[in-house]
């Protein structure tokens, strides 16, 4: 029982991580909060689901999923770049619009993909676990890779100092919707991996995404830092497997899954106490 | 090669214009020392020379082109006394010079780290012991080397204009030497047309083939080759005085 707890939290914090890292990238590499998730993640769940029903690929329905998250940051970003808008209050607009697009894709408020072929077609969560890391693997060490060229440092320039990209021809536009669009591409990917894993896509799966995955980026921080790229990179996959041992810890432990958003919120203003400052 | 038209700008809430019909010509390699009084508009002259402060009116010429509404950092590295806005204090050493030397450059795939090695070799050439920091975060250093490194930066993008603004402030007498040194033979070595601010008059004597003086936002002293060689540190000290007298008269100030 104890151990079936701790595999299903480590799937679950596996998947948590893709949005972790994608909450991360405009974040931390950007300076630019961002709230797309909420919007993006339920939409890489509804456009794999509705492939899926259509009978695509499971593997290229989450692609064309994660393409369609990382679309929505582009949305984001441009809405910032183009009209001044916070950037917070872009991801808040486009969440919004997004959830009328989810509902017209799916055509109804949830989908049911039970009897489809799906990438965890086996209930061995064993092999799950085998599965998602590797996609994680798959997806995470191209950006350490890509973090470590000269690309990816003035990806990282835009985001430390604006002004000294500017004055070094470095375009902050192109950076900041390059960002948006992978951010938010690894949580449509994520989106459609949990979609695989629940077997049903919900309209309102991406509500408090983001809190869950700031939470676990945070808690990732604490722990290992984020004074270099590697302890940056390292500090979302840490955090959100930490993250879901303690959900699973509350919920072993007689909480109703109705109070974790509580406990989640809890546990980030915690942490911000412990750290001393936000975000 | 750097050429300005009747260079006009001003600020809100400043009774004067800040800069009032400057004109100045420079030819590829001069490098141009650039004194005057708190307020005579040296900073402000720098900052609408690199792009940072749009022009009233006027007009600014590279290379024979009008690049008055063109982006200029392609051209132009910038060192100012504000270190922060030369340098990424989060980045290494290393992570900064690279970022540097890739001003007005596409992009590649290429790892960064395997060029650690022909870096270090020109933070030696510097001979300040600043390799050692090659892998920290700049954060860790103190201001002046900081302002050494965004000196470093500057030079290594190979720009075609130099500007410096009291680059050499944070520095220790021995420090500002070695930097003087290591900028004028870059600049004779890359053939950097140079504009160097400074409040140091022996320096103003020193470096440089030209020397402009502002006064409340017009050049009133224009002088280059043997002209400026023979101006020395007391001429320079007289010239101050002659128009500080002269403000103080014009406002009906008495010492």
């Amino acid at each position: 029982m104890i151990s079936e707890l701790i595999l299903t939290g480590i799937l679950q914090g596996l998947l948590l991580a893709f949005v972790a890292y994608g909450v991360m990238i405009p974040f931390r590499l950007l300076n630019f909060p961002d709230l797309t998730a909420e919007g993006a993640y339920p939409l890489g769940g509804a456009i794999t689901a509705s492939l899926i029903i259509l009978e695509v690929n499971p593997i290229i329905a989450v692609l064309i999923g994660a393409i369609g998250g990382g679309l929505a940051g582009i949305a984001t970003a441009y809405i910032h770049l183009q009209f001044k808008v916070n950037t917070l209050l872009a991801g808040i607009i486009l969440s919004t619009m997004l959830y009328s697009v989810n509902l017209r894709l799916m055509g109804k408020p949830n989908l049911a993909l039970f009897n489809q072929n799906i990438l965890f077609s086996s209930d061995n969560i064993l092999i799950r676990i085998l599965i998602v890391s590797t996609l994680l693997a798959l997806f995470i060490i191209p950006l350490l890779l890509f973090l470590r060229t000269n690309l990816g440092l003035r990806l990282r320039a835009v985001g430390f100092n604006p002004e000294f990209a500017k004055r070094h021809s470095i375009s902050i536009t192109r950076w900041t919707l390059f960002g948006l669009f992978l951010g938010n591409a690894y949580t449509g990917l994520a989106g459609g991996l949990m979609v695989q894993t629940q077997c049903y896509a919900d309209v309102g799966m991406g509500i408090g995404i983001v809190i869950h995955a700031l939470a676990a980026l945070m808690i990732g921080e604490s722990i290992v830092g984020n004074a270099t790229l590697r302890k940056q990179l390292l500090a979302p996959l840490i955090g959100a497997l930490i993250y879901q041992q303690i959900q699973g810890l509350a919920l072993s432990l007689g909480l109703a899954p109705s109070d974790l958003k509580l406990l989640t919120g809890g546990i980030v203003l915690i942490v911000i106490a412990i750290r001393g400052k936000v975000l | 090669m750097l050429e300005l038209y009747n260079i006009k700008k001003s600020f809100p809430g400043n009774f004067e214009p800040t800069l009032k019909d400057i004109n100045l010509n420079l030819r590829q390699g001069d490098f141009c020392i650039v004194i005057g009084s708190n307020g005579s508009g040296k900073s402000t002259l720098m900052r609408t020379i690199s792009g940072e402060c749009t022009l009233d009116s006027g007009k600014i010429a590279i290379n024979g082109k009008d690049a008055t509404k063109q982006d200029r950092s392609e051209f132009i590295a910038c060192v100012t006394q504000d270190v922060t806005k030369g340098t990424i204090s989060e980045m290494t050493l290393l992570e900064n010079i690279i970022l540097s030397q890739m001003r007005g450059k596409s992009g590649n795939l290429n790892f960064y780290k395997k060029k650690e090695t022909k870096v270090i070799s020109i933070i030696k050439s510097l001979n300040m012991g600043l390799e050692a920091y090659i892998n920290q975060p700049l954060q860790k250093l103190s201001g002046g080397q900081k302002q050494i490194i965004a000196t470093l930066m500057a030079i290594s993008s190979k720009p075609e204009i130099l500007l410096l603004d009291e680059h050499t402030s944070a520095l220790d007498p021995k420090m500002q030497k070695s930097l003087m040194q290591y900028t004028t033979q870059s600049i004779a070595q890359y053939n950097i047309t140079a504009m160097m601010i400074t409040h140091k008059l022996d320096d103003a004597a020193t470096y440089g083939n030209r020397l402009i003086m502002l006064h409340q936002g017009r050049i009133v002293l224009d002088v280059h080759g043997e002209e400026k060689k023979a101006l020395d540190t007391n001429m320079l000290l007289a010239l101050f005085h002659q128009y500080e007298d002269l403000t103080l008269k014009s406002s009906g100030e008495t010492l």
